[in-house]
Protein backbone atom coordinates (compact mmCIF):
# COMPACT_ATOMS: atom_id res chain seq x y z
CA UNK A 1 0.00 0.00 0.00
CA UNK A 2 1.20 3.40 -0.72
CA UNK A 3 2.08 5.45 2.01
CA UNK A 4 0.25 8.78 2.81
CA UNK A 5 3.19 10.74 2.49
CA UNK A 6 4.00 8.86 -0.72
CA UNK A 7 0.90 10.24 -2.13
CA UNK A 8 1.11 13.85 -0.89
CA UNK A 9 4.17 13.82 -2.95
CA UNK A 10 2.72 12.40 -5.40
CA UNK A 11 0.04 14.78 -5.72
CA UNK A 12 2.68 18.06 -5.10
CA UNK A 13 4.04 16.57 -8.19
CA UNK A 14 0.21 17.10 -9.99
CA UNK A 15 -0.90 13.37 -9.55
CA UNK A 16 -4.91 14.16 -9.57
CA UNK A 17 -5.30 10.21 -8.61
CA UNK A 18 -3.02 10.50 -5.34
CA UNK A 19 -4.90 13.21 -4.21
CA UNK A 20 -8.16 10.98 -4.55
CA UNK A 21 -6.67 8.28 -2.58
CA UNK A 22 -5.51 10.50 -0.34
CA UNK A 23 -9.41 11.78 -0.30
CA UNK A 24 -10.90 8.28 -0.32
CA UNK A 25 -8.79 7.32 2.87
CA UNK A 26 -9.58 10.47 5.27
CA UNK A 27 -12.64 11.47 3.98
CA UNK A 28 -14.40 10.10 6.33
CA UNK A 29 -12.21 10.18 9.69
CA UNK A 30 -12.31 14.12 9.21
CA UNK A 31 -16.15 13.98 9.21
CA UNK A 32 -15.90 12.49 11.82
CA UNK A 33 -13.37 14.66 13.55
CA UNK A 34 -15.68 17.32 12.69
CA UNK A 35 -19.15 15.53 13.14
CA UNK A 36 -18.27 14.49 16.82
CA UNK A 37 -17.22 18.07 18.11
CA UNK A 38 -19.70 19.83 16.57
CA UNK A 39 -22.59 17.83 16.45
CA UNK A 40 -23.56 19.85 13.25
CA UNK A 41 -23.46 17.27 9.89
CA UNK A 42 -23.68 19.99 7.45
CA UNK A 43 -20.91 21.76 8.85
CA UNK A 44 -18.64 18.96 9.53
CA UNK A 45 -19.24 17.92 6.14
CA UNK A 46 -18.52 21.62 4.92
CA UNK A 47 -15.00 22.32 6.80
CA UNK A 48 -14.05 18.42 5.40
CA UNK A 49 -14.11 19.59 1.91
CA UNK A 50 -12.59 22.83 3.36
CA UNK A 51 -9.63 20.78 4.98
CA UNK A 52 -9.16 19.14 1.58
CA UNK A 53 -9.47 22.69 -0.30
CA UNK A 54 -7.09 23.78 2.09
CA UNK A 55 -4.70 20.83 1.17
CA UNK A 56 -4.87 21.34 -2.39
CA UNK A 57 -4.12 25.40 -2.10
CA UNK A 58 -1.02 24.92 0.04
CA UNK A 59 0.14 21.27 -2.09
CA UNK A 60 2.86 23.32 -3.35
CA UNK A 61 4.31 24.33 -0.17
CA UNK A 62 3.97 20.46 1.57
CA UNK A 63 7.04 19.14 3.24
CA UNK A 64 7.07 15.95 4.45
CA UNK A 65 8.43 16.61 8.32
CA UNK A 66 5.53 15.54 9.71
CA UNK A 67 2.86 12.32 8.84
CA UNK A 68 0.16 13.59 5.80
CA UNK A 69 -2.26 12.33 9.10
CA UNK A 70 -0.50 14.59 11.66
CA UNK A 71 -0.86 17.56 9.00
CA UNK A 72 -4.20 17.11 7.97
CA UNK A 73 -5.36 17.30 11.90
CA UNK A 74 -3.58 20.04 12.09
CA UNK A 75 -5.03 21.97 9.36
CA UNK A 76 -8.55 20.36 10.62
CA UNK A 77 -7.79 21.82 14.36
CA UNK A 78 -7.51 25.37 12.92
CA UNK A 79 -10.48 24.90 11.16
CA UNK A 80 -12.08 24.07 14.02
CA UNK A 81 -11.01 26.73 16.13
CA UNK A 82 -12.23 29.48 13.99
CA UNK A 83 -15.56 27.23 13.73
CA UNK A 84 -16.10 27.77 17.25
CA UNK A 85 -14.87 31.81 17.28
CA UNK A 86 -17.38 32.46 14.89
CA UNK A 87 -19.99 30.16 17.45
CA UNK A 88 -19.23 32.46 20.11
CA UNK A 89 -19.30 35.23 18.28
CA UNK A 90 -22.84 34.63 17.04
CA UNK A 91 -23.84 33.43 20.20
CA UNK A 92 -21.93 36.56 22.17
CA UNK A 93 -24.37 38.95 19.03
CA UNK A 94 -27.31 37.26 20.38
CA UNK A 95 -27.76 35.40 16.74
CA UNK A 96 -29.36 31.97 17.13
CA UNK A 97 -26.63 29.01 17.86
CA UNK A 98 -28.03 25.75 16.30
CA UNK A 99 -28.17 22.70 18.96
CA UNK A 100 -26.75 19.94 18.46
CA UNK A 101 -28.97 17.14 16.82
CA UNK A 102 -29.84 14.97 18.92
CA UNK A 103 -32.90 13.16 16.67
CA UNK A 104 -32.57 9.33 16.45
CA UNK A 105 -29.59 9.36 18.18
CA UNK A 106 -29.24 6.11 20.04
CA UNK A 107 -29.34 6.75 23.97
CA UNK A 108 -26.11 5.29 23.93
CA UNK A 109 -24.48 7.69 22.58
CA UNK A 110 -25.98 10.35 24.23
CA UNK A 111 -24.46 8.81 26.85
CA UNK A 112 -21.25 8.82 25.71
CA UNK A 113 -21.85 12.56 24.67
CA UNK A 114 -22.40 13.42 27.88
CA UNK A 115 -19.83 11.44 29.67
CA UNK A 116 -17.09 13.61 27.22
CA UNK A 117 -18.91 16.75 27.78
CA UNK A 118 -18.25 16.35 31.66
CA UNK A 119 -14.64 16.29 30.96
CA UNK A 120 -12.09 19.80 30.90
CA UNK A 121 -12.14 21.22 27.56
CA UNK A 122 -8.38 20.63 26.97
CA UNK A 123 -8.28 16.50 28.42
CA UNK A 124 -10.97 15.96 26.43
CA UNK A 125 -9.30 17.55 22.90
CA UNK A 126 -6.58 14.59 23.98
CA UNK A 127 -8.75 12.16 24.51
CA UNK A 128 -10.72 12.40 20.98
CA UNK A 129 -7.69 12.87 19.39
CA UNK A 130 -6.38 9.24 20.83
CA UNK A 131 -9.68 7.40 20.55
CA UNK A 132 -11.19 8.29 17.77
CA UNK A 133 -8.12 9.94 15.98
CA UNK A 134 -5.76 7.37 16.58
CA UNK A 135 -2.90 10.10 16.69
CA UNK A 136 -0.15 8.79 18.42
CA UNK A 137 0.96 10.70 22.04
CA UNK A 138 3.89 12.82 19.91
CA UNK A 139 1.65 13.59 17.20
CA UNK A 140 -1.10 14.80 19.44
CA UNK A 141 1.70 16.50 21.53
CA UNK A 142 3.03 18.33 18.62
CA UNK A 143 -0.37 19.37 17.03
CA UNK A 144 -1.59 20.92 20.60
CA UNK A 145 2.33 22.17 21.04
CA UNK A 146 2.57 20.44 24.78
CA UNK A 147 5.13 18.27 26.28
CA UNK A 148 4.41 14.56 25.55
CA UNK A 149 4.70 13.95 29.43
CA UNK A 150 1.64 16.66 29.35
CA UNK A 151 -0.26 14.42 26.62
CA UNK A 152 0.25 10.94 29.02
CA UNK A 153 -0.67 12.11 31.98
CA UNK A 154 -4.17 14.14 31.19
CA UNK A 155 -5.10 11.48 28.55
CA UNK A 156 -4.71 9.30 32.04
CA UNK A 157 -7.06 11.78 33.58
CA UNK A 158 -9.61 11.74 31.12
CA UNK A 159 -9.81 8.08 31.09
CA UNK A 160 -10.18 7.51 35.22
CA UNK A 161 -12.45 10.13 35.40
CA UNK A 162 -14.50 9.49 32.43
CA UNK A 163 -14.56 5.54 33.91
CA UNK A 164 -16.04 7.15 37.05
CA UNK A 165 -18.76 8.91 35.11
CA UNK A 166 -19.66 6.03 32.75
CA UNK A 167 -19.86 3.75 35.79
CA UNK A 168 -21.64 6.40 38.21
CA UNK A 169 -24.22 6.94 34.86
CA UNK A 170 -24.64 2.94 34.57
CA UNK A 171 -25.65 2.57 38.04
CA UNK A 172 -27.92 4.74 37.60
CA UNK A 173 -29.07 3.75 34.23
CA UNK A 174 -28.45 0.37 34.11
CA UNK A 175 -30.58 -0.25 31.02
CA UNK A 176 -28.65 2.14 29.22
CA UNK A 177 -25.20 0.50 30.32
CA UNK A 178 -26.28 -2.73 28.30
CA UNK A 179 -27.48 -0.93 25.32
CA UNK A 180 -24.04 0.53 25.20
CA UNK A 181 -22.11 -3.00 26.02
CA UNK A 182 -23.37 -4.37 22.49
CA UNK A 183 -21.04 -5.38 20.27
CA UNK A 184 -20.51 -3.37 17.43
CA UNK A 185 -18.57 -3.88 13.81
CA UNK A 186 -15.34 -1.71 13.19
CA UNK A 187 -14.90 -0.44 16.11
CA UNK A 188 -11.46 0.58 17.15
CA UNK A 189 -9.40 1.80 19.94
CA UNK A 190 -8.10 0.72 23.33
CA UNK A 191 -9.99 -2.31 22.71
CA UNK B 1 -1.68 0.67 43.39
CA UNK B 2 1.65 0.96 45.14
CA UNK B 3 4.70 1.17 42.92
CA UNK B 4 6.71 -0.88 45.41
CA UNK B 5 4.65 -3.98 44.66
CA UNK B 6 4.08 -3.10 40.64
CA UNK B 7 7.56 -1.97 38.68
CA UNK B 8 5.08 -0.07 36.73
CA UNK B 9 3.51 3.48 36.98
CA UNK B 10 -0.71 2.88 36.09
CA UNK B 11 0.60 5.75 33.07
CA UNK B 12 2.93 3.37 32.08
CA UNK B 13 0.60 0.74 31.60
CA UNK B 14 -1.99 2.64 29.67
CA UNK B 15 0.69 3.89 27.69
CA UNK B 16 1.50 0.14 27.04
CA UNK B 17 -1.77 -0.17 26.08
CA UNK B 18 -1.65 2.40 23.54
CA UNK B 19 1.52 1.01 22.09
CA UNK B 20 3.55 4.06 23.52
CA UNK B 21 6.20 1.99 25.19
CA UNK B 22 9.65 1.57 23.89
CA UNK B 23 10.43 -1.93 23.59
CA UNK B 24 11.92 -2.78 26.57
CA UNK B 25 9.35 -1.16 28.60
CA UNK B 26 6.63 -2.84 26.91
CA UNK B 27 8.50 -6.36 27.58
CA UNK B 28 8.81 -5.83 31.32
CA UNK B 29 5.24 -4.66 31.43
CA UNK B 30 3.51 -7.62 29.16
CA UNK B 31 5.62 -9.82 31.89
CA UNK B 32 4.41 -8.20 35.11
CA UNK B 33 0.64 -7.68 33.60
CA UNK B 34 0.99 -12.06 32.83
CA UNK B 35 1.30 -12.17 36.81
CA UNK B 36 -0.57 -8.90 38.52
CA UNK B 37 -4.77 -9.56 38.80
CA UNK B 38 -4.99 -5.60 39.31
CA UNK B 39 -2.82 -4.55 36.46
CA UNK B 40 -5.00 -6.78 34.44
CA UNK B 41 -8.37 -5.17 35.80
CA UNK B 42 -7.08 -2.00 35.05
CA UNK B 43 -6.38 -3.18 31.59
CA UNK B 44 -9.60 -4.22 31.30
CA UNK B 45 -11.07 -0.85 32.47
CA UNK B 46 -8.93 1.11 30.15
CA UNK B 47 -10.33 -1.03 27.42
CA UNK B 48 -13.93 -1.10 28.62
CA UNK B 49 -13.96 3.15 28.33
CA UNK B 50 -12.43 2.87 24.51
CA UNK B 51 -15.15 0.45 23.91
CA UNK B 52 -17.55 2.27 24.93
CA UNK B 53 -16.09 5.70 23.44
CA UNK B 54 -17.00 3.60 20.35
CA UNK B 55 -20.26 3.51 20.52
CA UNK B 56 -20.32 6.89 18.86
CA UNK B 57 -19.99 6.61 15.38
CA UNK B 58 -19.91 9.27 12.85
CA UNK B 59 -21.54 8.79 9.86
CA UNK B 60 -21.50 10.29 6.14
CA UNK B 61 -23.63 9.96 3.50
CA UNK B 62 -21.48 11.98 0.97
CA UNK B 63 -19.45 9.81 -1.34
CA UNK B 64 -17.43 11.10 -4.26
CA UNK B 65 -15.07 14.12 -4.41
CA UNK B 66 -17.54 17.38 -4.13
CA UNK B 67 -17.52 19.49 -6.73
CA UNK B 68 -16.02 22.41 -4.88
CA UNK B 69 -13.20 20.07 -4.27
CA UNK B 70 -13.21 18.80 -8.22
CA UNK B 71 -12.93 22.38 -9.46
CA UNK B 72 -10.42 23.34 -6.98
CA UNK B 73 -8.24 21.10 -8.51
CA UNK B 74 -9.25 21.82 -12.13
CA UNK B 75 -7.64 24.96 -11.18
CA UNK B 76 -4.84 23.68 -9.33
CA UNK B 77 -3.53 21.85 -12.66
CA UNK B 78 -4.73 24.68 -15.25
CA UNK B 79 -3.04 27.17 -13.70
CA UNK B 80 0.71 26.42 -14.70
CA UNK B 81 -0.70 25.91 -18.41
CA UNK B 82 -2.34 29.65 -18.21
CA UNK B 83 0.74 31.21 -16.95
CA UNK B 84 2.77 29.69 -19.62
CA UNK B 85 0.55 30.75 -22.48
CA UNK B 86 -1.70 34.22 -20.63
CA UNK B 87 1.93 36.14 -20.23
CA UNK B 88 3.87 36.95 -23.30
CA UNK B 89 5.77 39.86 -21.11
CA UNK B 90 7.36 36.72 -19.17
CA UNK B 91 7.73 34.47 -22.12
CA UNK B 92 9.22 37.13 -23.77
CA UNK B 93 12.09 37.78 -21.54
CA UNK B 94 12.48 33.79 -20.29
CA UNK B 95 13.67 33.32 -24.19
CA UNK B 96 15.43 36.42 -24.35
CA UNK B 97 17.63 35.34 -21.28
CA UNK B 98 17.46 31.73 -22.40
CA UNK B 99 21.38 31.39 -21.97
CA UNK B 100 21.44 32.75 -18.43
CA UNK B 101 18.90 30.77 -17.71
CA UNK B 102 20.16 27.76 -19.09
CA UNK B 103 23.21 28.74 -17.13
CA UNK B 104 21.63 29.02 -14.17
CA UNK B 105 19.43 25.73 -14.21
CA UNK B 106 22.88 24.02 -15.04
CA UNK B 107 24.25 25.68 -11.73
CA UNK B 108 21.34 24.68 -9.67
CA UNK B 109 21.35 21.23 -11.29
CA UNK B 110 24.64 20.56 -10.32
CA UNK B 111 24.55 21.95 -6.82
CA UNK B 112 21.02 19.81 -6.31
CA UNK B 113 22.74 16.74 -7.69
CA UNK B 114 25.63 17.22 -5.26
CA UNK B 115 23.79 18.00 -2.68
CA UNK B 116 21.43 14.87 -2.97
CA UNK B 117 24.62 12.59 -3.71
CA UNK B 118 26.08 14.02 -0.78
CA UNK B 119 22.84 13.87 1.60
CA UNK B 120 21.85 10.52 0.14
CA UNK B 121 25.97 9.23 0.68
CA UNK B 122 25.75 10.71 4.17
CA UNK B 123 22.30 9.10 5.08
CA UNK B 124 23.18 5.61 3.63
CA UNK B 125 26.55 5.87 5.87
CA UNK B 126 24.84 6.88 8.93
CA UNK B 127 22.93 4.05 8.71
CA UNK B 128 25.02 1.45 7.76
CA UNK B 129 27.62 2.79 10.18
CA UNK B 130 25.47 2.45 13.00
CA UNK B 131 25.45 -0.88 13.06
CA UNK B 132 28.48 -2.01 10.91
CA UNK B 133 30.02 -4.82 12.94
CA UNK B 134 28.24 -7.35 15.49
CA UNK B 135 27.22 -5.87 18.58
CA UNK B 136 28.70 -7.84 22.12
CA UNK B 137 25.85 -10.88 22.39
CA UNK B 138 24.68 -9.56 26.06
CA UNK B 139 23.14 -6.98 24.07
CA UNK B 140 20.91 -9.46 21.62
CA UNK B 141 19.98 -11.53 24.62
CA UNK B 142 17.36 -10.74 27.10
CA UNK B 143 18.23 -10.83 30.20
CA UNK B 144 14.81 -11.99 31.74
CA UNK B 145 14.09 -15.41 30.86
CA UNK B 146 9.83 -14.93 31.41
CA UNK B 147 10.05 -11.28 29.97
CA UNK B 148 11.48 -13.07 26.60
CA UNK B 149 8.57 -15.80 27.24
CA UNK B 150 6.04 -13.10 27.60
CA UNK B 151 7.27 -11.36 24.43
CA UNK B 152 7.45 -14.44 22.38
CA UNK B 153 3.76 -14.85 23.35
CA UNK B 154 2.79 -11.56 22.33
CA UNK B 155 3.09 -12.60 18.52
CA UNK B 156 -0.11 -14.47 18.81
CA UNK B 157 -3.40 -14.45 20.19
CA UNK B 158 -3.57 -16.43 23.93
CA UNK B 159 -5.80 -19.01 22.35
CA UNK B 160 -2.97 -20.21 19.57
CA UNK B 161 0.18 -19.28 22.20
CA UNK B 162 -0.65 -19.91 25.44
CA UNK B 163 -0.15 -23.91 23.94
CA UNK B 164 2.56 -23.02 21.92
CA UNK B 165 5.96 -24.15 22.15
CA UNK B 166 8.22 -21.05 23.48
CA UNK B 167 11.92 -21.06 22.52
CA UNK B 168 14.31 -18.56 23.90
CA UNK B 169 17.70 -16.62 22.63
CA UNK B 170 20.93 -17.42 25.12
CA UNK B 171 24.48 -17.85 24.93
CA UNK B 172 24.07 -21.63 22.79
CA UNK B 173 21.68 -20.25 20.18
CA UNK B 174 17.78 -20.87 20.65
CA UNK B 175 16.40 -23.21 23.51
CA UNK B 176 13.00 -24.77 24.17
CA UNK B 177 11.72 -22.95 27.64
CA UNK B 178 8.45 -24.32 27.55
CA UNK B 179 7.49 -27.13 25.69
CA UNK B 180 3.97 -26.78 23.76
CA UNK B 181 0.58 -28.45 22.58
CA UNK B 182 -0.55 -27.42 19.66
CA UNK B 183 2.47 -27.72 17.24
CA UNK B 184 3.02 -23.92 16.97
CA UNK B 185 6.58 -22.32 18.13
CA UNK B 186 6.79 -19.02 19.13
CA UNK B 187 9.87 -17.29 19.75
CA UNK B 188 11.69 -13.64 19.64
CA UNK B 189 13.87 -13.39 16.06
CA UNK B 190 16.37 -11.26 16.35
CA UNK B 191 18.37 -8.88 13.86
CA UNK B 192 20.17 -11.11 11.41
CA UNK B 193 17.12 -12.58 10.26
CA UNK B 194 16.98 -8.73 8.18
CA UNK B 195 18.12 -9.51 4.54
CA UNK B 196 21.83 -9.88 4.21
CA UNK B 197 22.06 -6.18 3.09
CA UNK B 198 20.39 -4.35 5.48
CA UNK B 199 21.73 -1.65 7.42
CA UNK B 200 20.11 -3.16 10.93
CA UNK B 201 21.48 -6.61 10.25
CA UNK B 202 23.34 -6.52 13.46
CA UNK B 203 20.90 -4.04 15.09
CA UNK B 204 21.10 -5.19 18.98
CA UNK B 205 17.82 -3.68 19.67
CA UNK B 206 15.88 -5.56 17.11
CA UNK B 207 13.63 -8.31 18.94
CA UNK B 208 10.99 -9.75 16.30
CA UNK B 209 8.28 -11.79 18.50
CA UNK B 210 6.63 -14.51 15.62
CA UNK B 211 4.70 -17.53 16.41
CA UNK B 212 5.01 -20.16 13.69
CA UNK B 213 2.28 -22.46 12.86
CA UNK B 214 3.23 -26.45 12.45
CA UNK B 215 3.57 -26.20 8.97
CA UNK B 216 6.25 -23.50 9.30
CA UNK B 217 7.95 -24.60 12.23
CA UNK B 218 8.95 -27.50 10.53
CA UNK B 219 10.00 -25.81 7.10
CA UNK B 220 11.08 -22.14 8.07
CA UNK B 221 11.57 -22.24 11.86
CA UNK B 222 14.86 -24.20 10.46
CA UNK B 223 16.28 -21.51 8.76
CA UNK B 224 16.23 -19.19 11.88
CA UNK B 225 18.07 -22.00 13.72
CA UNK B 226 20.42 -22.46 11.26
CA UNK B 227 21.18 -18.87 10.70
CA UNK B 228 21.08 -18.22 14.46
CA UNK B 229 23.97 -20.75 14.70
CA UNK B 230 26.50 -19.52 12.36
CA UNK B 231 26.10 -15.68 13.91
CA UNK B 232 27.25 -17.48 17.12
CA UNK B 233 29.69 -19.35 15.36
CA UNK B 234 31.14 -15.94 13.87
CA UNK B 235 31.81 -16.76 10.30
CA UNK B 236 31.21 -14.05 7.87
CA UNK B 237 28.15 -13.18 5.89
CA UNK B 238 29.43 -14.35 2.53
CA UNK B 239 29.89 -17.66 4.09
CA UNK B 240 26.96 -17.89 5.45
CA UNK B 241 24.87 -16.81 2.22
CA UNK B 242 27.32 -20.32 0.69
CA UNK B 243 26.37 -22.08 3.59
CA UNK B 244 22.52 -21.35 3.09
CA UNK B 245 22.68 -22.19 -0.51
CA UNK B 246 24.02 -25.50 0.11
CA UNK B 247 21.73 -26.22 2.72
CA UNK B 248 18.64 -26.06 0.12
CA UNK B 249 20.42 -27.73 -2.20
CA UNK B 250 21.52 -30.78 -0.62
CA UNK B 251 17.78 -30.74 0.98
CA UNK B 252 19.40 -30.28 5.10
CA UNK B 253 17.20 -27.02 4.89
CA UNK B 254 13.80 -27.40 3.43
CA UNK B 255 11.22 -25.45 1.30
CA UNK B 256 8.36 -23.86 2.89
CA UNK B 257 5.60 -26.70 3.68
CA UNK B 258 2.19 -26.05 2.12
CA UNK B 259 0.10 -23.91 4.52
CA UNK B 260 3.59 -22.23 6.10
CA UNK B 261 2.52 -19.31 8.08
CA UNK B 262 3.65 -16.65 11.28
CA UNK B 263 1.61 -14.57 13.81
CA UNK B 264 3.40 -11.30 13.94
CA UNK B 265 0.68 -9.24 16.07
CA UNK B 266 2.94 -8.11 19.02
CA UNK B 267 2.13 -4.98 19.91
CA UNK B 268 5.92 -5.11 22.11
CA UNK B 269 7.86 -6.25 19.09
CA UNK B 270 10.79 -4.02 17.45
CA UNK B 271 10.93 -5.03 14.13
CA UNK B 272 13.72 -2.26 13.08
CA UNK B 273 14.79 1.18 13.81
CA UNK B 274 12.84 2.33 10.23
CA UNK B 275 9.30 0.41 11.56
CA UNK B 276 9.66 0.19 15.39
CA UNK B 277 6.55 -1.92 16.17
CA UNK B 278 4.99 -1.63 12.96
CA UNK B 279 1.86 -3.11 12.68
CA UNK B 280 0.19 -6.46 13.66
CA UNK B 281 0.40 -9.18 10.35
CA UNK B 282 0.36 -12.79 9.38
CA UNK B 283 3.01 -13.79 6.74
CA UNK B 284 2.78 -16.59 4.56
CA UNK B 285 5.72 -18.61 3.03
CA UNK B 286 6.32 -20.29 -0.49
CA UNK B 287 8.70 -21.63 -2.60
CA UNK B 288 9.69 -18.89 -5.00
CA UNK B 289 6.73 -17.45 -6.47
CA UNK B 290 5.32 -14.37 -8.86
CA UNK B 291 3.97 -11.77 -6.55
CA UNK B 292 1.46 -11.49 -8.83
CA UNK B 293 0.21 -14.60 -7.98
CA UNK B 294 -1.13 -12.69 -4.97
CA UNK B 295 -1.62 -9.67 -6.59
CA UNK B 296 1.10 -8.16 -4.11
CA UNK B 297 2.21 -4.33 -4.03
CA UNK B 298 -0.64 -3.56 -6.53
CA UNK B 299 -2.73 -0.35 -5.75
CA UNK B 300 -4.84 -1.24 -2.73
CA UNK B 301 -3.94 -4.78 -2.76
CA UNK B 302 -3.33 -5.35 1.19
CA UNK B 303 -0.87 -8.11 0.52
CA UNK B 304 2.67 -6.98 0.54
CA UNK B 305 5.48 -9.05 -0.68
CA UNK B 306 8.05 -8.57 2.23
CA UNK B 307 11.93 -8.46 1.39
CA UNK B 308 13.41 -10.45 4.26
CA UNK B 309 13.98 -13.11 1.32
CA UNK B 310 14.02 -11.13 -1.55
CA UNK B 311 17.27 -11.67 -3.33
CA UNK B 312 19.14 -14.02 -0.88
CA UNK B 313 20.29 -17.16 -0.80
CA UNK B 314 16.83 -18.68 0.22
CA UNK B 315 14.25 -19.96 -2.13
CA UNK B 316 11.76 -18.68 -0.57
CA UNK B 317 8.65 -15.95 -1.14
CA UNK B 318 6.81 -14.07 1.54
CA UNK B 319 3.67 -12.25 1.72
CA UNK B 320 2.30 -10.17 4.54
CA UNK B 321 -1.21 -9.08 5.47
CA UNK B 322 -1.67 -6.83 7.52
CA UNK B 323 -4.60 -7.39 10.73
CA UNK B 324 -6.85 -5.41 12.58
CA UNK B 325 -5.62 -6.06 16.14
CA UNK B 326 -2.57 -6.68 18.03
CA UNK B 327 -2.75 -9.97 19.58
CA UNK B 328 -4.05 -8.93 22.99
CA UNK B 329 -7.19 -7.73 21.02
CA UNK B 330 -6.16 -3.78 20.91
CA UNK B 331 -6.78 -2.18 17.50
CA UNK B 332 -4.18 -1.49 15.93
CA UNK B 333 -2.98 1.84 14.11
CA UNK B 334 -4.97 2.43 10.78
CA UNK B 335 -2.36 2.61 8.13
Amino acid sequence: MTSDEALMLEFQGGSRAAFEELFARYRKPLYGFFGRRLNNPERAEDLTQETFLAVIRAASRYEPRASVRTYLYGIALKLLAAERRKLLISGALGRSVPEAKTDGTPECVLWVRQALEKLDAPEREILMLREYEQLSYSDIAELLRIPLNTVRSRLFRSRLALKSYLESEAKTNPDLRASAEQPRPGRRGMQ
Amino acid sequence: MSTNRHPIEQEELMAYLDGELPTDQATQTLSHMELCPECQTLAADFRGVSQELMAWEVESSEVGIPSMINAALGERHQKPEAAKVNSPRLENRVLTSRWVWAGALAIVCVAVGLTLTVTSRNRNEDRSTAYASMASIEQYLIQNRNAEIALARSAAPEAISNNAKILVFGWQGYETAIEGKNGFVCMVERSWMSPFNSAEFWNPKVRVPMCFNPAAARSILPLTIKRTEMILAGISKAQMIDSIKAGFDNKELPLPESGAMCYMMSRAGYLNDALGHFVPHLMFYFPLTDKSSWGADLRDSPVTLNPQFRDGPEPITEFVIPVGKWSDGTAAPVM
